[in-house]
C-alpha cells in the first residue's frame, strides 16, 4: 500500500510542479478567495463561475484550478465574515460568531491571521489523511458492482438533504427529486427515446449543468443582493487594516494549537461523510471546542474567542478536503461545490469513480498534491494581500450586482453559443429564487441533477444483471449495509428531534 | 437493441413523480420544522425591491435576445450599463469605464488567447460592415 502510495505521490509532485498547474494553482487561490469574499457569493458559485475559464485546459490543470478556487473561497468567505459580518455562505457563520467580535475589539488583523494559520494547518493535516484513506477507499471501491453504487448515490442524496439545514429534509429531499427529474430531460441514453424535450431542438442534449449551477447560485445569489434592502448601503466598507495587526503570540499559538489538532480530524472525517461538507465540519468544531474549553474559556465563546475563531476555520477547511474523498473515490460528491465539480470532471470526458485511481492517476495524485501547494499560497500570499482584498468589499453593488450577472450569462453562453440557454437560465433563476423564498435549498437540486443520468444507468444496468429484480437491495450484504445507512441517516432528523422534544419537556417539567 | 421490458425510458420519470407527489403532499401535511419556513409568503418577502429585480430580469431576457443580433462586445456593454443604471448609478462616464474595458479584454482574451471563435452580430451583415 506504501509504495502504491509513493509512486501516486510522485505522480502527484511530478503533476502539480509543472509550472502551467503551479499558475493555475495561484490563480485558483486568489480567483476563489476574491469572489469568496464578495457576501452572499460562496465555494458553489465561485467554482460555477471558473468552470468556463477550465473548459480550454487539460483535464488535469482545470481540476487543480477549480480546487484552488474551492479552498480559496472557503478562505475568502472567512474573510468577509470576520470583518463584516457577512459570510459568504453558511460554511463559515461560525467564524464569524468570534471572529467577528474579535474584529470589533480592534483585532481584525490578528483574527484574520488566526484564521488563515488554522484554515492551514486544517487543510494540512486533512490533505495527509485524503492521501492515506483516498487510495484505500478506491481500492475496495473496485469490488463495487452498478447496485451498490446506485445505493451509494441514493445515501449520498439522503445525506446532502438530512443535512441541508435549511427548510428541513422533506424540502432538501423534494428539491433532489427535482434534480433527478431535470437530469431526465433529452435523448434517452440507452434507448434513444426523446424524454420532455418537446420537440426543441435546444432540448435534445438535456440541460447544460454548468447552466443549472449557474442560474441557481451566480444568479440567485446576485439577485438576492438587490432584493434583500437591509445591506443595500452603496458599499460594505471595512475598517482599515494595518500590516502589523496581522501578528499573533506565542501564547496565543499555544492557546489554540491543541484546538486546531482536534478541528482538523474531525473536519476531516465529517467531510468524507457524503452531503455534511464544510458547514456541519465548522459548526461540530465549534461545538466541540465550546464544550471542552474550560468554563473561564467557554465563558469567551463568542465575545471574541481565539479558540472558537480557530476550531470552525480548521474544521471548515479540513472537511472541504474530506469531502474530495468520496468524490474521487467514489464518483459521488460529499458537497454542493464538489457535485459542481464532479459535473465538470464528467465534461472533461473523465469517468469519476474507483477506476480514476487507476485510469487517470494523474487527476487524483495531480488534485491531492496541488491541496498542499493551494495551502502554502493561501497562508503565504494571501495573509499578507488581505488588507488589498478586503477593498474589493467597497466596490458599490451598483457595479458589482450586474457584472456578476454578466459573468455568469457569458460564462454559460461562450461554451454553448446558443441565446436560448441565456432565457432558459433566466428561467431557472426565476424559479430558482421563488423557491429559495420558500427556504428551498438548491444544493440537492443540483447534486440530484448531476448524479441522475449516473444513477438511471447504474440502475438499468442492475436491474439486467438481477433478471428485472430488485431483490439485490438486501439480498446484497453490501447493498443492503448502504440502503441500512441510508435508512437510518434519513430517519436520523426524526429521532433527534424526538429525543430533543423529550429532554426539553423534561427541563421544563424539572423548571416547574 | 439492448432495450429491458421492465426498465424503459419512461421508467424513471414515472418513479420520480410518483416520489415527487408523495413528498409534496408530506410537505402539506406535515409540520413545518423549520422557523424560516413559517412564515407566510408576504412575511419572508417584505420590504425586498422588486423593481430592481425584475428590472434586471427583464434586462437578462433582453440581452439573450441582442447576444445574436448585436454581437457578443455592444450586447455586453449595453446590458452591463443598463444594469449599473438599474441599480441606481448615473455616472455616464464611470459606467463606459467600467463596462467597456471589461468586455473588450474579455472577448480579446477569448478570442485571441484561448481562441475562441465568437461570431460577430448579424446587424453587421445587414449593415454591410463584414
Amino acid at each position: 500500500m506504501w509504495d502504491g502510495m509513493m509512486s501516486g505521490m510522485m505522480t502527484g509532485i511530478a503533476t502539480t510542479m509543472i509550472p502551467m498547474n503551479i499558475a493555475m494553482v495561484l490563480f485558483g487561490c486568489f480567483m476563489g478567495s476574491l469572489i469568496g469574499m464578495l457576501p452572499g457569493l460562496g465555494p458553489i458559485t465561485a467554482v460555477a463561475l471558473m468552470i468556463p475559464v477550465t473548459y480550454g485546459l487539460e483535464p488535469t490543470t482545470g481540476m487543480v484550478l477549480l480546487a484552488g478556487v474551492y479552498y480559496g473561497a472557503i478562505f475568502g468567505g472567512s474573510t468577509s465574515s470576520i470583518l463584516i459580518n457577512a459570510p459568504g455562505e453558511a460554511a463559515t457563520v461560525a467564524t464569524a460568531l468570534d471572529g467577528y467580535p474579535l474584529a470589533r475589539q480592534g483585532h481584525p488583523g490578528k483574527a484574520l491571521a488566526v484564521a488563515a494559520y488554522s484554515s492551514f494547518s486544517g487543510g494540512t493535516v486533512s490533505v495527509i489523511f485524503l492521501m492515506i484513506f483516498a487510495p484505500m477507499l478506491a481500492s475496495v471501491a473496485t469490488s463495487f458492482q452498478s447496485v451498490d453504487y446506485f445505493a451509494l448515490m441514493i445515501l449520498g442524496l439522503t445525506a446532502v438533504s438530512a443535512f441541508s439545514g435549511r427548510g428541513g429534509v422533506l424540502k432538501a429531499l423534494a428539491m433532489v427529486v427535482v434534480g433527478l427529474m431535470l437530469a431526465t430531460v433529452g435523448t434517452d441514453q440507452t434507448s434513444g427515446v426523446q424524454r420532455f424535450t418537446f420537440g426543441s431542438l435546444e432540448l435534445l442534449d438535456g440541460i447544460e449543468f454548468l447552466l443549472l449551477a449557474m442560474a441557481t447560485f451566480a444568479l440567485t445569489e446576485a439577485l438576492s443582493l438587490v432584493l434583500n434592502r437591509d445591506e443595500s448601503s452603496d458599499s460594505l466598507k471595512p475598517k482599515s487594516i494595518g500590516l502589523k495587526s496581522l501578528k499573533v503570540t506565542k501564547k496565543e499559538f499555544k492557546l489554540i494549537a491543541p484546538s486546531i489538532a482536534r478541528s482538523s480530524i474531525l473536519g476531516f472525517f465529517i467531510g468524507v461523510l457524503p452531503g455534511a461538507g464544510a458547514t456541519l465540519g465548522s459548526f461540530m468544531a465549534y461545538g466541540m471546542e465550546r464544550n471542552l474549553a474550560p468554563p473561564e474559556e467557554r465563558a469567551k465563546f463568542g465575545k471574541g474567542s481565539l479558540r472558537g475563531l480557530a476550531a470552525p476555520e480548521t474544521g471548515n477547511n479540513a472537511a472541504s478536503s474530506g469531502s474530495f474523498v468520496p468524490l474521487l473515490c467514489l464518483g459521488i460528491p460529499g458537497s454542493g461545490t464538489t457535485a459542481v465539480m464532479l459535473g465538470a470532471l464528467i465534461a472533461y470526458g473523465i469517468e469519476p469513480g474507483p477506476r480514476m485511481f487507476t485510469d487517470s492517476p494523474e487527476v487524483f495524485w495531480g488534485v491531492i498534491m496541488s491541496m498542499y501547494l493551494g495551502n502554502v499560497f493561501l497562508l503565504i500570499l494571501n495573509l499578507p494581500l488581505i488588507p488589498y482584498f478586503a477593498r474589493l468589499l467597497a466596490i458599490p453593488k451598483n457595479f458589482m450586482v450586474p457584472m456578476i450577472l454578466f459573468f455568469s450569462l457569458m460564462g454559460v453562453y461562450l461554451v454553448t453559443f446558443n441565446d436560448f440557454d441565456i432565457q432558459m437560465m433566466v428561467i431557472f433563476c426565476i424559479a430558482a429564487m421563488a423557491l429559495r423564498l420558500m427556504n428551498f435549498p438548491m444544493a440537492p437540486l443540483l447534486l440530484g441533477f448531476i448524479l441522475g443520468g449516473l444513477m438511471e444507468d447504474n440502475l438499468r444496468r442492475g436491474l439486467m444483471i438481477y433478471n428485472d429484480s430488485i431483490s439485490f437491495m438486501w439480498e446484497r450484504p453490501l447493498t443492503l449495509g448502504i440502503n441500512l445507512t441510508t435508512l437510518f441517516i434519513l430517519l436520523f432528523p426524526i429521532i433527534r428531534s424526538f429525543l430533543l422534544s423529550r429532554k426539553n419537556g423534561g427541563t421544563k417539567e424539572a423548571a416547574v | 437493441m439492448a432495450q429491458n421490458e421492465f426498465f424503459t425510458a419512461r421508467t424513471m420519470p414515472y418513479a420520480l413523480s410518483v416520489v415527487g407527489i408523495v413528498l409534496s403532499l408530506l410537505i402539506i401535511i406535515m409540520p413545518t420544522v423549520d422557523d424560516e419556513g413559517k412564515k407566510s409568503l408576504p412575511e419572508a418577502t417584505d420590504g425586498m425591491d422588486w423593481k430592481k429585480a425584475i428590472f434586471l430580469v427583464v434586462a437578462m431576457v433582453a440581452y439573450g435576445f441582442t447576444m445574436k443580433w448585436l454581437g457578443f462586445i455592444i450586447a455586453s456593454i449595453v446590458f452591463l450599463i443598463v444594469g449599473f443604471y438599474i441599480l441606481g448609478e448615473r455616472r455616464i462616464k464611470t459606467m463606459l469605464l467600467a463596462a467597456i474595458p471589461l468586455v473588450v479584454v474579455l472577448w480579446f482574451v477569448m478570442s485571441s488567447l484561448l481562441g475562441v471563435y465568437i461570431a460577430p452580430g448579424e446587424i453587421f451583415y445587414m449593415l454591410g460592415v463584414l
